[in-house]
């Protein structure tokens, strides 16, 4: 029974009065705040069931209130006796009460109070209690009722589930099969489902793998939540968080995750059930763990795997496991009407390659002229892309505001969070939503209340191209199965209607499938992890369809170049340590390579900004304001550098007024979801790190004193208090969308932050992170040196090599936007527009004054200049331009004497060509031959430094978890390494003469030798004479023996008998030594 | 994330009128964590699933005065008049009861409850 509405709101509040007053007729007031406060202090203390001050305190009063008006309402009619009644026979009922009250159906009872406040106060009077007291049990009675309704809605939504009525055969299935492939649709329930039969059924270790982190967290909530916690089964593990406990039965988890877990135990022995959801959609890694689940099945009998699939080409994955029985569940759709939409050939609206947005207005048209608005039914709209949504929007926004019937929103995955929301508010009433969606909206997103769906029949995706090994968004047509999962959201809450801008034949023709990631991605990962589960070949794995034979070579190619495989691809203990590490292959390099170096904490932090998407808002991009607030964080050493600022900058901000952080970022153009996202990322790559003996796992600081523990303690009890309190509030409510008169889109509230509202991405950065260290990272990140700044490029130019791209030689005379560089296999690629070399491209061109080569013969072109930089980037996106994104500007002729693979040099080493495409020209050999032997001896060095940190991380078991300290030996080798480095990138190189002659007179300064030597000789001589200083360790030394090391692919060890040294020769080399001992 | 060690289920309760399942924790008068509360009635309690308060608790049913029956609390399986009563047993000795439950269980008229399983019987 819900207590009757109040009409109006409080009166008489605040009026003085005194509650212990011998009762005078009319004078007693509930709502005087001293009565209130007596009637607390004793009913709701803190261990009474309501608290004093607690939300649920006011609720109580509110309620009483609109019980006072109800009761005084009914009074008169109160104790309507009913004597007519005998007394019955029956015992059970002989002691009912005879008359009637409503307060008899309550079947709770609340005692004392004890006392009567500590204020020593005298007690109201009885008569006053006693109606608290029946006001509070039928309160509380009324929260029994509501709860327990909750209840039994909840049980019946779950039993009225298609999938409820398959339960038991599924079951049934699992009883005489291995495998059972369970096919439903979105919205048949088998995912909350499937894994609470199995544990009703008293299986108790279950894994159900997820695609989407996302998807894990929310299902394992639900599922708690459904079987009310009584299997134990709250549990999740994702790449940031694990919520798993000894008592959990079922486990949520990525498929990521579950091929690590495999990795370290192969038969997974810690799991009875297997549960891969959402096996259609065909992505990377679910379709290798279905083949190593195939393989692994015969030694794990009793091993039990669910595969749930949308019901797409199941007959596939049944095969694949020999025959697997279905259980096909219906789905719960409602008649859709096709409508077949060809666009016919029209002149195009304008010149320009834009989509033309007129037949979708058509639709929109036909809809106001067909279905009347009080019909409610929203239109959801599939684009291909970005460009094509705001093509649309832009027209449709004019055609509503001309209608005042549509709200037209767009929704894709660049948007911000708070946008991304928006779809899910609903319009005012006669006015419908249009919803412009890429395909986002096909299966990750279900947005309620669609009637109406628009399929453009095209979609954008990531395509891969093996040989430029360039990542590239095309356009496709789409597949049929996702012109169906199309057309069916659009009979999700009732009949719809679907048009299709295109023709039935076109439908016909349509892949029936799209085409899996396997085929369409880089399996630079995928092979990686390969190798280290040490499943074979990758070429003869049994995939369930084979990706193309071109990108498992290039990956194969790509991971030895990486120096992750050996040539007989075998992984190397770097490529071993990168397997277990689950990030890119470039950004694994460049966490080893920064732990080598001491710079743990910067490297974490560039790593994860390079991890996670962006953080630039796309609406900010035009936005001139934001770009000027954001220039002081800019750097010119390269976008990495710029993220490291900001993300820096925004912990600052953090740490100092936590509340004012959201505001900074949307001042900045910033989504601050992404920087809460780096924080994770960095986070965990630091524990990464520290599990596999990279780093010392950071003794947790304890503050000095008792008080400073029992404040922190209390500020993490507060922050707890406000997430829960946030997540019964059940986070952000709808609401009602407002007719736009500006284009953009506007929910009715334009500032989600600015309100007193609880920030509850801060609080939860706050519970999981320690500011106060992060703090220091940042603070200690304003302090960096120049020496440092130069030591952490070079570990990023050395863990992102060989991705570099050459400066157009034209550049400095061309206009700002107009900057090309070049890549090994990709001619004319620009800096993404984000990049700071796009805005500032001056820092990349060889300035004047330094340039060498005083002649004025020589043009612009080839300046001879000790200043050539490269860029080194971390992706290549081609959409209608090839972009170079993430770029840092690195010193050319260093960079690639320390990185590059191979190295070919004419006789007085004045022309180098590195890795056979860069050559570069030094004026000066003397100095080219100076320099190039200390980048011989610095490569040696440093790969053993390399080495040395492996093997002291591979010595390390993870059970034996005591802190090795680093000896001081190889702390000063890597304190040399650094200083020998930063000297090898400031050296200069172009001094003016140039020689010709290939073999000069030269005396050792070391031991005196005095012949004609070429240089090639000289920099083998200095290596190995035994007069000169040992400037390194002396394990340093020995680990190059050889100059030159793969110096070309055509050289081969030679052992001269002449001499007793072992070298490695091209054969005109050769054929020169020999000479010299003729 | 907050470990709650929650209180292990007695069992499963199971109401005999209609479907609902659900797991108790405790059976009897006194709900644990709850000091000021008694309940008139021996009954099947669950921690609320609705609240992560620890102290909120959540009577699922009890037994029928009359015929013992373990029934739920819901609306449709029993009512509470000083003692529980399964609605059968309210229909069979209806004149026993006052007026107003009388008009009440007469609103509540039709199958003493559907199956749980389908849609659209509400609460």
């Amino acid at each position: 029974m819900p207590p009757p509405r109040a009409k109006d709101g409080r009166d008489d509040r605040g009026r003085p009065c005194d509650p212990r007053e011998e009762e005078a007729p009319g004078k007693w007031d509930w709502n005087c705040p001293e009565t209130r406060r007596l009637f607390e202090d004793a009913f709701f203390r803190d261990e009474d069931y309501i608290r004093r001050g607690s939300e649920e305190c006011e609720k109580f009063w509110t309620f009483f209130e609109r019980l006072q008006r109800f009761q005084n309402l009914r009074s008169p009619g109160k104790g309507d006796r009913d004597p007519g009644r005998p007394k019955h026979s029956i015992p059970a009922l002989a002691g009912l009460p005879r008359t009637y009250d409503p307060c008899h159906r309550i079947n709770l009872s609340v005692l004392g109070p004890d006392t009567w406040g500590p204020r020593g106060l005298g007690r109201p009077p009885p008569g006053r209690v006693a109606e608290f007291r029946q006001a509070l049990q039928h309160y509380l009675d009324f929260g029994q009722r509501q709860a327990f309704g909750r209840l039994a809605r909840l049980q019946q939504e779950r039993a009225a589930l298609p999938i409820a009525r398959y339960g038991a055969r599924v079951l049934q299935a699992l009883k005489e099969h291995q495998v059972v492939v369970v096919a439903g649709d979105t919205g048949c329930g088998k995912s909350t489902q499937v894994p609470q039969y199995l544990l009703a059924a008293g299986f108790s270790h279950v894994a159900c793998t997820q695609p989407r982190r996302i998807a894990c967290i929310s299902l394992a909530k639900r599922v708690s939540f459904e079987s009310l916690s009584q299997y134990g089964a709250r549990g999740y593990q994702i790449r940031f968080e694990s919520t798993r406990t000894a008592a959990t039965k079922v486990v949520f988890l990525t498929v990521g995750l579950l091929l690590r877990q495999i990795q370290r135990e192969p038969s997974l022995p810690q799991y009875q059930v297997l549960i891969v959801d959402e096996v259609h959609e065909r992505h990377l890694h679910n379709d290798f763990l279905l083949g190593v689940l195939r393989r692994l099945l015969p030694q794990r009998p009793d091993l039990k795997v669910v595969l749930m699939s949308a019901t797409i080409n199941i007959s596939l994955f049944s095969s694949y496991f020999d025959g697997a029985p279905v259980v096909q569940v219906p789905g719960r759709l409602f008649p859709i009407t096709v409508v077949y939409q060809p666009q016919e050939a029209e002149p195009p609206a304008s010149k320009s390659e834009k989509l033309d947005p007129r037949p979708f207005l058509r639709v929109l048209e036909a809809i106001d002229k067909k279905y009347p608005p009080e019909e409610r039914g929203d239109l959801l709209v599939f684009l291909s892309g970005m460009a094509e949504i705001s093509a649309v929007l832009e027209a449709a926004q004019a055609y509503a505001r001309h209608t005042q019937r549509w709200v037209v929103l767009p929704l894709h995955s660049a948007l911000s969070v708070a946008d991304q929301d928006k779809v899910f508010d609903v319009a005012p009433p006669g006015v419908r939503k249009c919803i412009l969606s890429t395909n986002i909206a096909e299966t990750s997103v279900t947005i309620d209340g669609i009637r109406f769906v628009v399929d453009s029949g095209k979609v954008k995706e990531m395509g891969y191209d093996p040989q430029a090994k360039l990542q590239r968004l095309q356009e496709f047509w789409i597949s049929q199965a996702s012109a169906e999962q199309r057309k069916g959201r659009a009979g999700r809450t009732g009949p719809g209607v679907c048009f299709r801008l295109y023709a039935e034949s076109d439908y016909d023709a349509f892949a029936p499938y799209p085409v899996p990631e396997i085929r369409r991605v880089a399996l630079d990962s995928l092979v990686l992890q390969m190798k280290s589960m040490s499943v074979g070949d990758p070429r003869t794995f049994p995939f369930i369809e084979p990706p193309p034979p071109a990108s498992l070579e290039t990956a194969i190619l790509y991971l030895r170049d990486q120096g992750a495989l050996d040539s007989s691809e075998a992984l190397t203990p770097i490529g071993s340590l990168l397997a277990q590490l689950p990030v890119d292959v470039v950004i694994g390099k460049m966490l080893i390579l920064g732990s080598v170096f001491h710079l743990v904490e910067p490297v974490l932090t560039v790593a994860a900004a390079l991890s996670v998407q962006s953080p630039f808002t796309r609406s900010a991009q035009g936005k001139p304001d934001s770009a000027a607030a954001r220039r002081p964080l800019d750097s010119d050493h390269g976008d990495p550098f710029t993220l490291f600022n900001v993300f820096n900058a925004w912990v600052q901000v953090k740490s100092k007024r936590s509340r004012s952080s959201r505001k900074w970022c949307r001042h900045r153009g910033i989504e601050e979801h992404r920087l809460y996202e780096m924080a994770n990322v960095r986070r965990q790559f630091k524990e990464l790190l520290e599990d596999h003996g990279l780093l010392a796992r950071a003794r947790a600081p304890q503050p000095g004193d008792s008080h400073s523990r029992l404040q922190q303690r209390r500020e993490r009890r507060a922050l707890y208090q406000l997430k829960r309190q946030h997540e019964e509030g059940g986070g952000r409510g709808r609401k009602v969308l407002r007719l736009q008169d500006d284009p953009g889109g506007c929910s009715s509230e334009e500032d989600p932050g600015a309100g007193d509202s609880v920030d509850i991405q801060d609080v939860k950065f706050k519970l999981r992170h320690s500011l106060d260290q992060l703090q220091a990272a940042a603070t200690a990140a304003q302090d960096l040196t120049r020496d440092q700044v130069a030591l952490l490029k070079l570990v990023l130019g050395r863990g992102l090599y060989p991705q570099l791209a050459v400066p157009d030689p034209f550049n400095s005379s061309r206009k700002d936007s107009d900057q090309i560089f070049h890549t090994q296999s990709k001619q004319g690629t620009v800096p993404h527009p984000t990049s700071i070399f796009a805005s500032s491209p001056e820092v990349l061109h060889v300035q004047e004054q330094e340039a060498g080569g005083t002649e004025g013969s020589r043009g612009n072109k080839d300046k001879m200049s000790s200043r050539h930089q490269l860029l080194t980037f971390v992706s290549l996106l081609e959409t209608n331009k090839a972009y170079l994104v993430n770029c840092v500007r690195i010193p050319a002729l260093q960079s690639l004497l320390l990185f590059s693979r191979s190295l070919d040099t004419n006789g007085d080493c004045s022309r180098l060509v590195a890795d056979g495409w860069l050559e570069l020209q030094l004026e000066d050999s003397e100095s080219a031959v100076r320099l190039l032997a200390a980048s011989v001896r610095l490569r040696a060095r440093w790969e053993s430094a390399l080495d040395r940190q492996l093997a002291r991380q591979a010595r390390r078991r993870p059970e034996v978890d005591q802190e090795e300290e680093e000896d001081p030996g190889t702390r000063k080798e890597v304190a040399d390494l650094s200083r020998e480095l930063l000297k090898f990138t400031a050296s200069k190189s172009d001094t003016d003469l140039y020689s010709d002659c290939l073999r000069t007179f030269w005396t050792c300064p070391h031991c005196g030798l005095h012949a004609p030597l070429t240089p090639l000789e000289r920099i083998s001589h200095e290596n190995t004479c035994p007069e000169a200083p040992q400037d390194g360790p002396p394990g340093a030394e020995e680990a190059a023996p050889t100059p030159l090391r793969k110096a070309s692919v055509l050289q081969k060890p030679y052992h001269c008998e002449a001499c007793g040294k072992d070298f490695l020769f091209t054969p005109t080399e050769l054929l020169r030594h020999r000479r010299q001992h003729v | 994330m907050e470990c709650e060690a929650e209180r292990p289920p007695l069992g499963v309760f199971k109401c005999q009128l209609c479907a609902l399942t659900a797991p108790y924790s405790y059976v009897g008068q006194k709900p644990p964590d709850t000091q000021s509360i008694v309940l008139l009635e021996e009954s099947y309690v669950m921690k609320d699933p609705f609240t992560p308060d620890k102290g909120r608790f959540l009577v699922l049913g009890s037994r029928c005065s009359l015929c013992s029956r373990l029934v739920c609390v819901g609306p449709e399986c029993s009512l509470f008049y000083s003692k529980r009563f399964c609605l059968p047993c309210v229909r069979e000795n209806l004149d026993a009861f006052p007026r107003e439950i009388q008009q009440d269980v007469e609103r509540r008229k039709g199958p003493s409850k559907k199956p749980v399983g389908q849609p659209g019987s509400g609460t």
